[in-house]
């Protein structure tokens, strides 16, 4: 089917750009075909979540990375000429799309923040962002299919309705890729999602000393939320793991409250909270960027500020 | 002793765009700047031949302001450049850097082992030019890499993916894409910048390289991103405590 094609690696996020896929190919008035590597009794949820198709991807030998599909889903494309192409944008995922993107010759917007029919071009009209963050570029692709990845948690998951149907097919099995996994080690979870966290209390560069870091999970136990931080904290001090790492390069968050404590307020990093609901910051630095893109702004040491907080919030909860 | 190339960009530095009257990228007062991902990749592959030998030779396309990088990024380490600019190479996008990348690695640099490319650029970060460039190439690529060591004829790279770290090795020639907490960048010093200027530089022009092909993207439009906030300021005294907390209750974000 040649309408809009969406492929991602985990269930939730095959939802999701179901969800997109299924407004843009309502939109351009075709189909929507799902890539997934799901067993074949997904492909029933999928449908009913608005694919009008599922391509099944044979399962990788042990030692396989998602990359070795580049060349069988770069000669489907080329078979079925699909129009828009979605990718989730997890690391294999855009690793994926850019070879796919250059087997077919065809432009890419990685990492969509946002999309829309583009009425002059029966395609589609993108938006992301570059320059750290600092600028927001739209563009469209000038030949097909239009491609993007689109980071995880952008879109909800689509809803399932009654009574659709759909076909599954098969895709044919790939050659093996030169690049063989050795070893997978999955990282203990320690910290939870930031990236689903109600609240996130993000500490940078303003905090002399690892142990000082009590201070912030004090307050964000009082908040019932995670802590993240600044890229030097994680990369250069290291005394938080590369996941609570907040910004461009790093975690997306979308919490209710973000509160940054002794965070300047480099774009980078504050790409990484555009999502918040309230942006909240605390600096002794009067000057310093973070209180321009803050909704509330403390200027004060956070050694005093940091208790003080604590002792109010308990007072009254 | 493997040859090594590290790709670089010469970038925009982020920091001093400003918004226009009306949200529009202002970008009269930029300066210029090593992409600095790709400082990254440079300190990457000068280790590897340090611990190896070998040869780094650090590779850019871009405008005619890219050959300001060239004295930035041999003061970083690397034993010679291969810069192609031009009037025609501004503002390409990441197909058309890849296509031109490609044409000069297996064109005028010719035997190589390893490319190294940063994650992505600082100014589009579009994290393409890499895998791009390897399928161009057609040689094994693997992205977001944390860690890098050669085996022999192999590729032994920790890639950092969403559930943890997947440990890959590739056959040579191969390309790998590294994240920037894979190590830290040296700052060039004096005698650094002194011996760069004496290092040998092969400047292409455009006529050295196949044409830049058609854009795959076109950009419709560039704005300022606004982030819109109400910018309340509190002081630090008891009573501006009491204050904010109640700033955040009234926006129902405290439970």
């Amino acid at each position: 089917m040649a309408g809009v094609w969406i492929l991602a690696e985990e269930h939730r996020e095959v939802l999701e750009l179901l969800h997109v896929g299924r407004g843009i190919a309502d939109g351009l008035g075709t189909s929507l075909s799902a890539l997934t590597l799901q067993a074949r009794e997904e492909a029933d949820e999928c449908i009913a979540c608005g694919a009008d198709e599922v391509l099944l991807l044979p399962p990788l030998a042990e030692d396989q990375s998602l990359d070795a599909y580049a060349g069988v889903i770069a000669d489907e494309a080329r078979k079925e000429q699909p129009r828009v192409f979605l990718v989730a944008g997890t690391s294999r995922g855009r690793d994926l799309a850019a070879r796919v993107a250059a087997r077919l010759d065809a432009g890419l917007c990685s990492q969509c923040t946002a999309l829309e029919i583009d009425d002059t071009r029966e395609g589609i009209l993108m938006k992301r962002l570059i320059y750290g963050g600092a600028a927001v570029q739209s563009l469209r692709c000038t030949t097909r299919p239009a491609m993007a990845t689109i980071p995880p948690r952008t879109f909800d998951p689509a809803p399932a309705r009654e009574g659709r149907t759909g076909q599954v097919r098969q895709l044919p099995h790939p050659q093996p890729s030169p690049v063989r996994i050795v070893e997978r080690r999955v990282r203990e979870r320690e910290t939870r999602d930031l990236a689903d966290a109600r609240v996130v209390v993000a500490v940078g560069r303003g905090f002399a000393a690892e142990d000082d870091l009590g201070l912030a999970r004090e307050l964000a136990e009082v908040l019932g939320g995670e802590i993240g931080c600044t890229r030097p904290l994680s990369e250069e001090m290291h005394w938080l793991p590369d996941q609570a790492c907040i910004g461009l390069s790093g975690v997306q968050v979308k919490p209710e409250l973000y509160l940054g404590i002794g965070i300047s307020g480099q774009i980078q990093h504050l790409t990484g909270v555009r999502g918040a609901k309230v942006i909240a910051a605390v600096n002794q630095d009067e000057n310093a960027p973070i209180f321009g893109a803050a909704d509330l702004g403390m200027v004060g040491d956070l050694y005093q500020v940091l208790p003080a907080l604590v002792r109010e919030m308990r007072k009254q909860s | 002793m493997p040859t090594i190339v590290a790709c670089f960009k010469w970038v925009i530095d982020e920091a001093y765009i400003r918004a226009g009257p009306s949200g529009e990228v202002d970008l009269s007062s930029v300066s210029w700047k090593l992409s600095d991902y790709d400082r990254n990749a440079i300190e990457e592959a000068v280790r590897l031949r340090d611990e190896h030998g070998g040869t780094v030779i650090a590779a850019t396309v871009g405008a005619p302001g890219a050959t300001k990088g060239i004295k930035d990024a041999l003061s970083r380490g690397p034993d010679r450049a291969c810069v192609a600019a031009d009037e025609g190479f501004r503002d390409l996008e990441p197909s058309q850097t890849a296509a031109l990348l490609a044409a000069m690695v297996s064109g005028p640099i010719g035997a190589y082992d390893l490319v190294l490319c940063g994650e992505g650029s600082s100014d589009l970060y579009a994290q393409q030019v890499g895998p791009r460039l390897a399928e161009k190439l057609g040689i094994p690529c693997v992205c977001f890499a944390q860690k890098v060591s050669l085996e022999g004829r192999r590729v032994i790279v920790e890639r950092r993916v969403e559930e943890g770290v997947e440990v890959l090795e590739a056959p040579l020639p191969a390309l790998v894409t590294v994240l920037p907490d894979i190590n830290s960048p040296r700052i060039p010093g004096v005698r650094d910048t002194l011996m760069a200027s004496k290092k040998p530089v092969e400047t292409l022009s455009a006529g050295d390289l196949p044409p830049v092909p058609a854009a795959r993207t076109e950009t419709v439009e560039l704005r300022t991103a606004r982030l819109e906030r109400t910018c309340e300021r509190f002081g630090a005294e008891p009573a501006e405590i009491v204050r904010f907390v109640d700033a955040l209750r009234r926006r129902n974000v405290l439970t």
